[in-house]
């Protein structure tokens, strides 16, 4: 009984308004897409719907009745207050500001990642220069000897396509897969970033040396000078978000673990995105950049500029409008239905 | 006040409040559903694999610098399979992916929005951590241990994974053959049944023809002495005193409460026809 209606009568009255709902959001997934009076009936619809939704709750309709207008209430809420769709201007802002912001807000794990991965990385170059024996404890001597012969070689013939495109296809695979174990272990409170940033601090270093030891030193820092300012910076941010989410497990400030890992969530996937854009433009660079017959010179040059250019951009980029408050996200499609 | 009282029923329900001050619910889909829907993902990523592979195999046939760029492209999609392919069919299918769709399964916030990228891309990378030490064991750990089966990359993306069934609405229930004077006369015109326990009765007819015979009588011989003892009734078979209890409460809800305070309706209730509640919404 819903007010002094029977509930059949209450179906029967109601039930054209719900079907008309139903349908507008069967049409297509993005309710944003429609007209704006289409939105505004949808939403006029989905208002009412509550209503209907409050009053059969109170008057004990069959659960049948109950549970079709709470799964129509629950996808026309879903459509009403969807997310923000794909902007562009979404993407700039993310590159301009909201990225090197995130880094910067995250700078002392940010550091306590580089000592992570840098540290091991020195321990292992030295290691490999002093003695052989300490290479092949760290990696197995079939690697050391095909990475000694790979650089045996300088790049004056360069590579032919082909080759360029395969190697650009499993940096993508192995580096980018390899910052994202690092992100993601981050979570057991911060002991699988930990690991894997001192582990590939330690193997990187081990191999640079080894390839050193026997000679072929100015090949393979050559060929690395490229990207690495792109790469194992991505490595090391990747790494730092993930001592993040350990951190915020850790230091909870009165809230509980999960809160504490929720409110920092936003900043931890906006470095990790930014680092999976870095080791894009790093597997392309040494994809088809490192390896090229350009003379060492010029190589090294753009080194520089890379490195400059990283620096300068994770540095000061995004300070400008600081003070300049974030506008708050407002539920898509109402806004637009709105204007 | 006893705590007990207030507290939830102990369901796999999470209950979403919105801006309009109404609450609906969502069904949390638990593990073995997911699993089953990881285990689709799973093969129709393996599938494509296959298939970027044997397209591979032709560029090796062909020349070695070919040979590079097909292993490069085999990485390439690798890569694409292994940690984009559920971030790019959630964002796109606002949280679904071949194998979510199979088992109407979706992700949404916790605060029931559909995802957005950056959450997708979190609780995917975190894939990594819930698949330590192997298959998964820490995920299926976590979730086990949490009321909504959030597993650590859900937890830290703030996301669920609910189960979308779209409800009908049903016909109303007929009771075959219809119940005799007989049978109602010992029944009071008011049941003291509560809500609960009539909507529990509801579900149950609703289920029973889905049923075995000998389960019926099972499920329903839990309550059936509950209440004939409550109403001080005998009765012989507890399905069908079930299908009286609820014609006797149903009858009562469509007509005599229409006007609770007035005359009886001229006819009664049975002979009034009914609005066509099957027909007008289903789903």
């Amino acid at each position: 009984m819903i007010g002094a209606r029977s509930q059949d009568e209450f179906v029967a009255a109601r039930g054209a308004d719900w079907k008309e709902l139903d349908r507008l959001l069967s049409s297509g997934e993005s309710l944003h897409k429609l007209d704006g009076a289409t939105i505004s009936r949808a939403a006029a619809l989905y208002r009412s719907l509550c209503t209907d939704l409050m009053r059969c709750r109170a008057a004990r309709v069959t659960p049948d009745l109950a549970a079709h207008l709470d799964g129509l209430a629950g996808r026309a809420h879903a459509a009403l207050y969807g997310a923000q769709p794909f902007r562009i201007p979404g993407v700039l802002a993310f590159f301009a500001r909201d990225f090197p912001r995130a880094l910067r807000a995250n700078g002392r794990l940010f550091a306590v990642a580089c000592a992570l991965f840098f540290l091991p990385f020195a321990v292992g170059l030295l290691g490999a220069l002093a003695s052989d024996d300490f290479s092949t404890r760290v990696m197995p001597a079939q690697a050391l000897e095909e990475m000694a012969k790979g650089y045996s070689q300088g790049f004056a013939g360069g590579r032919d396509a082909g080759t360029d495109t395969g190697m650009a296809g499993f940096y993508v695979y192995n580096n980018v897969g390899i910052a994202f174990r690092c992100f993601a272990t981050g979570i057991l409170y911060g002991a699988g970033s930990l690991f894997f940033l001192v582990y590939n601090g330690l193997v990187t270093g081990t191999a640079v040396g080894y390839v050193m030891s026997v000679g072929h030193g100015g090949n393979i820092w050559t060929f690395m000078c490229g990207h690495a300012p792109f790469e194992l910076t991505a490595i090391v941010i990747a790494g730092g978000a993930g001592l993040q989410m350990g951190y915020a497990l850790v230091a909870t400030e009165g809230l509980t673990r999960v809160t504490s890992l929720r409110r920092a969530a936003p900043a931890i996937a906006r470095q990790i995105l930014g680092a999976a854009s870095m080791l894009l433009i790093a597997a392309l660079l040494e994809g088809f950049w490192s390896p090229s017959s350009l003379p060492a010179p010029i190589k090294w040059t753009a080194s520089g500029v890379f490195s400059l250019l990283v620096v300068l951009y994770l540095a000061l980029v995004g300070r400008a409008d600081a003070a300049s408050p974030v506008a708050p996200a407002a539920p898509a499609a109402l806004s637009e239905a709105r204007s | 006040m006893t705590p007990r009282a207030v507290r939830d029923p102990l369901d796999t329900t999470v209950e979403i409040e919105t801006p309009e001050h109404v609450r609906f619910r969502y069904h949390v889909a638990g593990p073995a559903k997911r699993a089953a829907a990881y285990l689709v993902d799973l093969a129709v990523r393996g599938v494509i694999v296959v298939f970027v592979g044997l397209l591979a195999m032709i560029g090796f046939a062909v020349d070695s610098a070919l040979s590079h760029a097909s292993m490069g492209l085999m990485l390439l999609v690798a890569f694409v399979v292994e940690w984009i392919y559920y971030v790019l069919l959630e964002t796109l299918w606002s949280g679904r992916t071949v194998g979510k769709r199979v088992f109407a399964l979706r992700v949404v916030t916790e605060g029931g929005h559909p995802l957005r990228f950056t959450d997708s891309l979190l609780r995917n990378l975190l894939r990594a951590a819930d698949f330590l030490p192997f298959g998964y064991a820490i995920g299926v750990v976590v979730m086990g241990r949490d009321p909504r089966f959030r597993r650590l990359g859900d937890l830290v993306a703030g996301t669920i994974v609910i189960a979308e069934a779209r409800a009908v609405v049903a016909g109303p229930l007929h009771l075959d053959p219809p119940p005799s004077l007989a049978e109602l006369r010992p029944l009071p015109q008011r049941l003291p049944l509560s809500g609960d326990e009539l909507d529990a009765i509801e579900l149950f007819l609703r289920r029973a023809g889905k049923l075995s015979r000998a389960r019926e009588v099972e499920l329903a011989e839990m309550v059936a002495p509950v209440f004939a003892r409550r109403l001080g009734v005998r009765y012989k078979d507890a399905p069908r005193f079930l299908g009286v209890l609820h014609y006797r409460a149903h009858e009562h809800r469509s007509s005599s409460m229409g006007a609770p305070l007035g005359p009886p309706l001229v006819g009664g209730p049975s002979s009034a026809p009914k609005p066509p509640r099957a027909t007008g919404v289903t789903a």
